[in-house]
């Protein structure tokens, strides 16, 4: 029997196994990702054999040699990443596949998501997680014919994102509005998420959510977070969207999503022409979800953006501040940049 | 006792089991095996679960087992030994677990 050497690197440490790592990826036609933290690599006798990669929580890039293929090899290979993950303190996992291995991470204990047909699969190592959440959910729904959603990143709240909630609950018979969880941008989660919750306190028919893993998270739609690096693969779009109007719209009834015109940023207009494809267009069993985009809001004919907002906080121009948010953002901002902080902390700003 | 936290224990190889626990939002015991050989053992295999969920008294928690076809012995010390992780508990009733 051939003897099996695991080991695990982290690939900036070791360019020699990134080489390795992509020939054998290139054969069977995946690509290297470069956002791996770890990698866990398998040898026999000094050959690379198979490999796994691991970001945050999410499994990608997995190989297995061909002639190395059979079930024992690979179980070996998921339960090193699985306990990798498991030491990093990660143990909700997803997984992005091609569709055809299926059956193959079915037996690592994954169960399938969504797929964007022919392309990718998207599992998670819980066959109850998505189910729990969306029972969750549930209890939250509000009756009405009308039932409205947005995603806010809200970095940080503004009087745009204030404009697109009224006119949004304006428009619907309730609204459900989320906000993106993962703490990847320059306002911290709890902070964005208590701006938000001030700025729209005064709105009845409205539901404010905590963002969650299946919404606009790193693990559903890691380019979002890469945008200032300007890299991004259209399918992580398709992927969030996807999941968004298979679990999240029905449970809680949406019937349509509203989103801000985007004039600045072409990633985020690729995300919401990607959002009426995959949203209400795409050939799917989940009723669509129909999109409605609503023009930014301007001000002295400039549209009002939380990228301007963070740009005048670099330059420390409260005043022009003072125009594109809520009073309660620009108190936050002002407590915790202004003067003697923001030597400190603006530094960190780009 | 509850699972306070996440853990996880075994492997996915044959004749082992991976047994995953965490906390459950919604204050229940949520028990969900999946098993190479359900139809033939099943039963058998819930039993030993549930049998070593009730003499550790877990009241709350999700528990998701991945079977391999593990014999008994190892599927109740796989079990125990992942809730005794999850449950943060340092207190050890080891004659409950005969």
């Amino acid at each position: 029997m051939t003897e099996f050497d695991f080991s695990a690197v982290r690939p900036e440490d070791s360019p020699q196994d990134v080489e390795e790592v992509k020939a054998l990826l290139a054969a069977s036609q995946l690509q290297f990702d470069t956002e791996i933290e770890v990698l866990v690599l398998c040898r026999a006798r000094d050959r690379l054999i198979a490999c796994a990669g691991l970001d945050h929580n999410v499994i990608k890039c997995v190989a297995v040699a061909k002639d190395f293929r059979g079930k024992s090899l690979s179980l070996r290979l998921g339960s090193e990443i699985v306990h990798l993950a498991a030491g990093r303190e990660r143990f909700h996992l997803f997984l992005y596949s091609p569709p055809h291995n299926r059956d193959l991470f079915q037996g690592w204990g994954f169960y399938p998501l969504v797929e964007v047909p022919d392309l990718v699969l998207l599992m998670e190592n819980s066959p109850i997680a998505i189910k729990s959440y969306c029972d969750l959910l549930r209890l939250q729904k509000s009756p009405g014919n009308r039932i409205g959603s947005c995603v806010l990143n809200a970095n940080p709240f503004t009087l745009g994102h204030l404009f697109l909630v009224e006119r949004a609950a304006a428009d619907c018979d309730w609204l459900h509005v989320f906000v993106v969880r993962e703490d990847a941008s320059v306002f911290a989660y709890e902070d964005r998420f208590a701006l938000v919750a001030e700025g729209v306190k005064d709105i009845s028919n409205l539901t404010l959510h905590q963002g969650s893993e299946y919404i606009i998270s790193r693990a559903t739609f890691p380019g979002y977070f890469l945008k200032e690096k300007a890299t991004i693969d259209h399918s992580w779009a398709a992927i969030d969207l996807l999941l968004f109007r298979a679990y999240i719209g029905p449970a809680l009834g949406i019937t349509h999503r509203y989103v801000g015109t985007e004039p600045f940023d072409a990633i985020t207009d690729n995300y919401n022409l990607d959002m009426k494809y995959w949203l209400q267009e795409a050939q799917s069993t989940k009723e669509p979800i129909s999109v409605v985009e609503l023009p930014r809001m301007a001000i002295n004919s400039t549209p009002v953006s939380a990228s301007a907002v963070r740009r005048l906080l670099t330059e420390g121009d409260f005043d022009s501040i003072k125009n594109l948010v809520p009073a309660t953002t620009l108190d936050f901002l002002e407590m915790k940049y202004s003067t003697a902080a923001q030597s400190a902390e603006g530094a960190e700003l780009k | 006792m509850k699972i306070a936290k996440e853990a996880i224990v075994g492997t996915l190889e044959s004749s082992d089991l991976l047994v995953k626990v965490a906390p459950n939002d919604s204050g229940i015991l949520d028990i969900v095996i999946r098993s190479e050989v359900i139809k033939q053992f099943g039963k058998q295999i819930r039993r030993v679960i549930d049998q070593t969920l009730s003499k550790l008294e877990v009241s709350e928690g999700t528990i998701i087992v991945e079977d391999k076809g593990a014999l008994e012995y190892a599927i109740r010390a796989r079990v125990q030994s992942a809730v005794l992780r999850g449950a943060a508990s340092e207190e050890l009733n080891w004659e409950q677990l005969s």
